[in-house]
C-alpha cells in the first residue's frame, strides 16, 4: 500500500507542477499504440484507449480479436514468446518498459486480475487459505491472524456462505461459481485501483453469470475500483462497462460512450456483432421461424413427430441415486422446432441420449416418427438412426481427426449402403452445398477447417442421409456468435425447404427465442414450464423461468435490476 | 475416506500378490522351455564331474524326473514359504547364495539411487533457474544424452578416465570407495536421466498452468511461485516412476558389475546364465518382482495421500451445499 | 469464451503446423545421421575398402589416423570398417525387437482396450508380470532360454518392450473408444468391426509410432549390452556392443571402446531427437 501511495502522490505533485489546475486528470490506465507478437504473428495491432479512475471498460471481440492478449499484456502475464511493443501507462507511470522486478509491486496490490476459467486458476494442491494468504501477504498487516479474519470478511463479502469452508477446501471442492467468487475475493483483497477481469463469466451457467456479473458491478461501485473487462459478449459489456473497445483481428475496430457505440455503432463489424447477438435480436429470423409455424397451424404438421410420455432416468453414483430425468413428457409437430432448455445439471444431456436411445429409460416410453425408441436394442436402432440423427455440441470432438471431410460425410451412406456409389458421390457435394461449404474443402482434415466449419461438417453429416428429425445439442455454444449467427441461418431454411424437425437443446434463452417454436423449461429432470416460445417469454410463470430470462444481459445498464422482462424489452427498444 | 482408502489399499494388497504369485509362474514356464534337457546340458557336462549317482540324487532333489505341472506346483508351494530350493550346481540352498552377495548390490543400488536422485532434482530443478539462453536447453538435453549412451560405455569410460589415467581406484580391488562411488555413478546415471524427464515434463506442464500465471498476477515472484506452487505437483508424480527406477537399477546391476568387476545378484546371475543353474535364475526374477511390486505397491498407497486431488473409486465426494452455483456444461466440454 | 479458448488453440495449432513443417536444424542432422547408417548396412563395402575379418597384423593396435580413422584393434583390422560392417547386424535386430514389441504389445493393447471385460482383465494381469521383471533381467531370462545369438537377443529384447507399448496402446483405445466422434460413427450405423478398424486403430496407432522411433533407440542399446555380456553372435561378428566388449580388455587403447561408443551413442541420439520431434509435430 505504501508504494502505491507515494506513487499517486508523486503523479499528482508532477501534474500540479505542469498544470495548476489540471483539465484533465490522468487516467488510471492509458494503453498508447500497443502492439503484441507471438514469434512473426502479430495478434495486437496497435491498440490504443484509457481507462479513468472508477470507470469501466469492456474489450468486446471474438476469438482471435486479441483482447485477451491485450488484457495479459497490460498485466504483463504474456507467454514467454510474447513480445509487445509500445506504452502502457498505469496512473501516469510507464510499466511496459520496465523490469519485471520494478512492476511486480503493482501486481496484486494496484491491479487485481481475475480470470476465465476458475476451475483451473487456483493450485489443485494447495487450499483455498493458503493460496489467499499469499493475496493477503500483499496488504501491510504483521498479524497473521487478522490477515486470516481479513480474508474470511473477504470471503463473506463476495457472498460465499460458509467463509470458514472454504478457506480450508481444496479448490476442486468448490464449485465453478463458487471457485470465481473466491478469484475475485483474492483479486480485491489488497484493495487495488484497476481490476483486469478476462472472461470472467463464461465459463459458468447463464443464471451465475449474472450473479457474478452484479458482484463485479457491485464492487466496483462500492470499492471505487476501475474494471478493464474481456468479454465475447456485447450485451453484457453494453450493461457493464462505461466506454466499449470492439476489436477485430487484434485490431481496434471503433471505442468510445457505451451509449454511443451501442446504440449507432459506425463501424461494419460493430454493427454485424449488434445484429449478431441473439438476446439483442429476438426477431432476426422471424421469417423463417413463423414459415415453421404456419405449417403448425395449418394443421400439416399436426400429427407428433416425437412422442416422449412420462420418461424416468435415474443413475446411481457412489452408492447414491440420482434422478437425471423426471417424469419428462413432451410432443414435437412434424417440421418445427422444440427447444429443450436448462442449466448445467438440469439432465438435458440425459434426456438427449434417451431420446436416440444411447440410453434406456427406467419407466416411460419414446417413440420417433411412430418407431419406438425405448425397448430396443443398439442394433434394433439402427435403423431408426437413418432417420434420426444427433448434432453435437463440440465439433472439435465429434468429427474423426484422421478423416477427410470427404469421408466424414460419406460415411452414414456407406454404413447404410445407400444408393451407388455414384449417387454417394453426388449426395455428399449435395449435403455439403446445402451447409453452405465448397467442394474445395472435400480433401481437408478437420484440423484444417475453422470451428463453423467444422460444425458445418457435422450438420452436413446428419444430413446427408436425408433424415426426418435431427437432435440438435447445444450446436453453437463452442462456437463465435457470427458463426454461430450462420449456423442458426443454414439450420433454419434447412427446416424450411427439407420440413426437418428439430429438437434444439441449449442453455441459451435468447437463441432459443430466436429459432425454436416450443419450448420446454428443465430443472432438476424436470419439466417446470412448458409452451410456445412467444407464451413463455412473454408470460412466464413459474420463478425459475423468471429468473432464467432475467439473466439475459439487454445491453442497458441497470435494466438487468427492472423486474419484468416486458419491462426490459420496452428499455432495449431504441 | 478412511474406508475408502482401506478398500482401495486392501484390492492393491491383493493385486499386488497375485503379481508376485503370475510372475513366478511365468518365469517357470519360461525357463523350462529352455531348448534341450538341463539335465543332460548341466549335469552330464563333463566339466562339472558328477558320478550317476550324484546325478540320480540331484534329479530326485530338484523333482526334475516329475511332470512340469507338478514340478511346478512343489516349486511354488515352495517359494510362498520363502523356500528357493537348491542350487543345480553347487547344490547349496538358494537362499544362502543369495545371501552373500545381496550385500554388495545392495549398497550399489542404494548408492546409485541416491546419485540418480540427486542429479535428477538438479538437472530438473536447474531448468527453472537458468535462463533461456544461458545453459538452460544444455540442461534440457542432459537426459536424452544420458539415455543414449550404453550404460557399460560409462562405466568403461569413468574406469579408463578416474582408474587408469587419474589412478583414483583400481579395478582389481572392486570394493574400494572410490570403485563402488564410480560404479553407482555409473549406474545412476541413466535410472537419474527417467527421473530428470517427468520432472521437466511436470515442471513445463505445471508452470503453463493457468493458475500459475493467476499467482504471478497475484504479485509472485520466480523463487516463490517455484517453492510454493509449483514444486509439490510437479515433484509428486515422480513418487510413481520410482519403483521404474529401482527396477531399471536391478537390471543395470547386471552389467555394472560385470564392468567394474564386483561381485553381486549381477554377477550371480551371469554365472548362472552361463551355467543354466535354473532354481537360482528362477529365484533372481521372482526377488526382483517382489522388490518392484512392493516399491511399487508403496507408491500407489502413499499417493492418495499426497496428492488431494486424487478421488478413490467408490469413496465418498466431498461438496459443500452452501451455494447454488455450478459451471456450465460449455466449460466441462471444452475442457474435457 | 469458450470457443475462443478453444479455436485460438486451433490456431496456433494450425500457425505451428505450418511452420513446423521447416524441420529445426537438430532433427535435419539426425536424419542425416540415420541416413548414413542405414547405407552403412545396406552396402558396407561402399564406404570402405579394408576387410572387416582379415587384419594385418603388423599394424595393430594403431591410433585413430588418416588411413585407419578410427584405428585398429588386436588383429590389426580396421575399426571403422569394422562398425561399418556390424551396423547391419546391429540395425537389424533393433528392427526386429520393435516390430516384435509393436505388433505383439499393439495387439495385446488393442484388445484389451477394445474388448474389455474378462480379456482386459487376463491381459492386464499379463502385462503387469512383464513389467513386474526389470526390462533388462527379463531380456537375458528369454534369451538364455532361447539360446544365444543375436537374431535371439533382438527377439528377447522385443518381447522385454511389449508391455510398454501394450499398457499405452490399452490406454489409448480406452481413450479413443470413449471420444465422441466414437458415438457419433455408431450412430451412423457403424458397425463394431468399422470402428475398430476405421476409428479406434487409427486414431490410438497415432502414439504409437513415436515410441517405436524410441524403442528402436533403446533396443540398440539393450541388444548392445547383451553383446556386451557375451549373448550375442560370437567375433567375428562386429555388432557395435560386442566391439565395445572385445575393446574392453584393450582399455590401454581406448579409441577401441570410444569409437564404437561413439558411433551408437549417436545412432540412439538421433533416434531419440527425432521421436520427440515426431511426438511435438504429431
Amino acid at each position: 500500500m505504501a508504494s502505491h501511495d507515494r506513487l499517486t502522490t508523486n503523479t499528482l505533485t508532477r501534474a500540479e507542477l505542469v498544470a495548476p489546475v489540471p483539465l484533465r486528470p490522468i487516467p488510471l490506465l492509458r494503453v498508447n499504440g500497443l502492439s503484441v507478437s507471438y514469434g512473426p504473428n502479430e495478434v495486437v495491432t496497435n491498440a490504443e484507449f484509457e481507462l479513468g479512475r472508477g470507470e469501466s471498460l469492456a474489450l468486446i471481440g471474438e476469438s482471435g480479436s486479441g483482447k485477451s492478449t491485450i488484457a495479459r499484456a497490460v498485466l504483463r502475464l504474456l507467454p514467454s514468446s510474447g513480445h509487445a511493443t509500445g506504452r502502457v501507462a498505469f496512473d501516469g507511470q510507464e510499466v511496459l518498459g520496465i523490469s519485471e522486478r520494478g512492476f511486480r509491486p503493482l501486481r496484486g496490490r494496484a491491479i487485481g486480475f481475475v480470470p476465465q476459467d476458475p476451475a483451473h486458476a487456483l493450485n489443485p494442491v494447495r487450499t483455498i487459505g493458503a493460496q489467499a494468504h499469499e493475496a493477503a501477504a500483499l496488504l501491510d498487516e504483521p498479524d497473521r491472524a487478522v490477515r486470516k479474519r481479513l480474508i474470511l470478511e473477504t470471503f463473506a463479502e463476495v457472498g460465499l456462505d460458509n467463509a470458514r469452508r472454504v478457506y480450508d477446501s481444496y479448490p476442486h471442492q468448490l464449485s465453478g461459481g463458487m471457485l470465481q467468487r473466491v478469484l475475485i475475493g483474492l483479486a480485491i483483497l489488497p484493495r487495488p485501483t484497476l481490476l483486469v477481469a478476462d472472461e470472467p463469466t463464461s465459463a459458468l451457467d447463464v443464471t451465475i453469470q449474472k450473479r457474478i456479473l452484479d458482484l463485479l458491478t457491485r464492487l466496483q461501485h462500492d470499492l471505487k475500483i476501475s474494471l478493464l473487462l474481456i468479454t465475447h459478449d456485447l450485451a453484457i459489456a453494453a450493461e457493464r462497462a462505461n466506454a466499449l473497445v470492439v476489436l477485430k483481428d487484434g485490431i481496434i475496430q471503433e471505442a468510445g460512450r457505451t451509449a454511443s457505440v451501442f446504440a449507432a455503432p459506425a463501424s461494419a463489424y460493430a454493427r454485424k456483432l449488434r445484429a449478431d447477438v441473439p438476446a439483442l435480436n429476438p426477431d432476426r429470423y422471424a421469417a423463417l421461424r413463423d414459415t415453421g409455424i404456419r405449417a403448425l397451424k395449418t394443421g400439416a404438421g399436426a400429427t407428433p413427430k416425437i412422442k416422449v410420455s412420462a420418461v424416468t432416468k435415474t443413475f446411481t453414483v457412489d452408492g447414491k441415486t440420482l434422478t437425471a430425468v423426471d417424469d419428462l413428457s413432451f410432443t414435437v409437430p412434424a417440421g418445427t422446432t422444440h427447444a429443450l432448455v436448462g442449466e448445467s445439471g438440469s439432465g438435458k444431456t440425459t434426456a438427449v441420449r434417451l431420446l436416440l436411445g444411447l440410453e434406456q429409460p427406467d419407466t416411460g416410453t419414446i417413440s420417433v416418427a411412430d418407431e419406438q425408441i425405448t425397448g430396443r436394442s443398439p442394433d434394433e436402432l439402427r435403423s431408426v438412426w437413418r432417420h434420426l440423427q444427433l448434432v453435437y455440441q463440440n465439433p472439435f470432438t465429434s468429427l474423426d481427426p484422421t478423416w477427410t471431410v470427404e469421408h466424414l460425410v460419406r460415411e452414414p451412406l456407406d454404413r447404410f449402403g445407400i444408393g451407388t456409389r455414384k449417387e454417394r458421390d453426388e449426395r455428399v457435394r449435395e449435403a455439403l452445398a446445402d451447409v453452405g461449404l465448397g467442394e474445395h474443402l472435400l480433401s481437408r482434415k478437420p484440423q484444417a477447417l475453422s470451428g463453423g466449419q467444422r460444425q458445418r461438417v457435422a450438420i452436413a453429416r446428419s444430413l446427408v442421409l436425408k433424415p426426418d428429425v435431427i437432435v440438435l445439442d447445444e450446436p453453437t455454444s463452442a462456437l463465435d456468435v457470427s458463426v454461430q449467427a450462420d449456423i442458426v441461418e443454414v439450420l433454419l431454411s434447412l427446416q424450411v425447404n427439407l420440413g426437418l424437425t428439430y429438437v434444439f437443446v441449449s442453455h441459451d434463452l435468447a437463441l432459443v427465442r430466436q429459432l425454436a417454436h416450443t419450448v420446454s423449461v428443465i430443472q432438476r429432470g424436470r419439466i417446470v414450464e412448458h409452451g410456445a416460445v412467444t407464451e413463455i417469454f412473454d408470460n412466464p410463470r413459474q420463478p425459475y423461468t423468471r429468473s432464467l430470462l432475467a439473466s439475459i444481459p439487454s445491453g442497458v445498464a441497470g435494466a438487468a435490476h427492472l423486474p419484468h422482462p416486458r419491462l426490459r424489452q420496452l428499455a432495449t427498444a431504441d | 475416506m478412511r474406508g475408502a482408502y482401506l478398500s482401495y489399499a486392501a484390492k492393491r494388497l491383493t493385486q499386488a500378490i497375485v503379481v508376485i504369485l503370475l510372475t513366478y509362474v511365468f518365469t517357470f514356464v519360461v525357463v523350462s522351455i529352455l531348448p534341450g534337457d538341463p539335465i543332460t546340458n548341466v549335469l552330464r557336462d563333463p566339466q562339472n564331474g558328477f558320478t550317476e549317482d550324484e546325478i540320480k540324487a540331484i534329479v530326485a532333489a530338484q523333482g526334475l524326473d516329475q511332470p512340469i505341472p507338478v514340478q511346478l506346483w512343489t516349486s511354488l508351494s515352495h517359494f510362498v514359504t520363502g523356500d528357493l530350493g537348491l542350487s543345480m550346481r553347487s547344490n547349496r540352498p538358494v537362499t544362502t547364495l543369495i545371501a552373500e552377495v545381496l550385500p554388495s548390490t545392495l549398497i550399489l543400488a542404494s548408492a546409485a539411487f541416491v546419485i540418480a536422485l540427486l542429479l535428477a532434482v538438479t538437472i530438473g530443478y536447474g531448468t527453472q533457474f537458468l535462463p533461456k539462453r544461458f545453459g538452460q536447453g544444455l540442461l534440457r538435453g542432459l537426459p536424452s544424452l544420458f539415455l543414449s549412451v550404453p550404460n557399460f560405455v560409462i562405466g568403461l569410460a569413468l574406469i579408463h578416465i578416474f582408474g587408469f589415467q587419474l589412478g583414483l581406484f583400481r579395478v582389481i580391488a572392486p570394493n574400494s570407495f572410490w570403485a563402488t562411488l564410480f560404479a553407482a555413478v555409473a549406474l545412476g546415471i541413466p535410472v537419474s536421466a527417467r527421473i530428470a524427464e517427468v520432472l521437466i515434463a511436470n515442471l513445463d506442464n505445471e508452470s503453463e498452468q493457468e493458475y500459475a500465471a493467476v499467482a504471478r498476477g497475484r504479485g509472485l515472484g520466480q523463487m516463490r511461485l517455484f517453492a510454493k506452487h509449483l514444486l509439490k505437483p510437479s515433484s509428486l508424480p515422480v513418487v510413481t516412476v520410482i519403483a521404474l527406477a529401482i527396477g531399471e537399477l536391478l537390471g543395470g546391476s547386471l552389467i555394472t558389475e560385470t564392468v567394474f568387476g564386483r561381485t553381486g545378484i549381477g554377477s550371480l546371475v551371469q554365472r548362472s546364465v552361463s551355467t543354466q543353474d535354473l532354481p537360482v535364475l528362477q529365484a533372481v526374477v521372482s526377488l526382483a518382482a517382489v522388490v518392484f511390486v512392493l516399491v511399487n505397491l508403496i507408491a500407489d498407497l502413499v499417493y492418495p495421500l499426497l496428492d488431494p486431488r486424487v478421488k478413490l473409486i467408490g469413496g465418498p465426494k466431498y461438496r459443500p451445499t452452501t451455494a447454488d452455483d455450478s459451471s456450465t456444461a460449455t466449460s466441462q466440454a471444452v475442457t474435457s | 469464451m469458450t470457443l475462443a479458448s478453444v479455436s485460438s488453440a486451433s490456431r496456433v495449432a494450425a500457425i505451428s503446423r505450418l511452420t513446423g513443417l521447416r524441420v529445426p536444424p537438430t532433427v535435419a542432422l539426425s536424419f542425416a545421421v540415420i541416413a548414413l547408417v542405414i547405407a552403412w548396412s545396406l552396402a558396407p563395402g561402399l564406404f570402405t575398402s579394408h576387410n572387416p575379418v582379415v587384419g594385418v597384423p603388423a599394424d595393430k593396435l594403431l591410433g585413430p589416423g588418416t588411413t585407419h580413422w578410427f584405428g585398429t584393434d588386436h588383429l590389426g583390422r580396421d575399426l571403422y570398417t569394422r562398425v561399418v560392417y556390424g551396423t547391419a547386424s546391429s540395425v537389424t535386430s533393433a528392427l526386429i525387437a520393435v516390430v516384435i514389441a509393436t505388433v505383439a504389445g499393439g495387439l495385446i493393447g488393442l484388445l484389451a482396450g477394445f474388448l474389455g471385460g474378462w480379456v482386459d482383465i487376463v491381459l492386464a494381469r499379463l502385462v503387469d508380470v512383464l513389467l513386474a521383471i526389470p526390462n533388462f533381467l527379463l531380456a537375458v531370462i528369454v534369451v538364455t532360454a532361447i539360446g544365444f545369438d543375436t537374431t535371439n537377443a533382438a527377439i528377447a529384447t522385443g518381447v522385454s518392450a511389449v508391455a510398454v507399448f501394450a499398457r499405452v496402446m490399452r490406454s489409448e483405445v480406452i481413450k479413443t473408444r470413449q471420444a465422441i466422434f466414437v458415438e457419433a460413427a455408431f450412430l451412423m450405423g457403424g458397425s463394431r468391426r468399422h470402428i475398430l478398424l476405421r476409428h479406434v486403430l487409427p486414431n490410438a496407432s497415432r502414439s504409437v509410432l513415436p515410441l517405436a522411433v524410441l524403442q528402436f533407440g533403446l533396443s540398440i542399446l539393450v541388444i548392445a549390452s547383451l553383446a556386451f555380456l557375451g549373448y550375442g553372435d560370437p567375433p567375428p561378428a562386429s555388432d557395435w556392443g560386442l566391439l565395445i566388449s572385445i575393446g574392453k580388455d584393450y582399455l590401454k587403447w581406448p579409441w577401441l571402446v570410444y569409437a564404437p561408443a561413439f558411433v551408437t551413442i549417436a545412432t540412439v541420439l538421433s533416434v531419440n531427437r527425432i521421436s520427440r520431434w515426431l511426438r511435438t509435430t504429431d
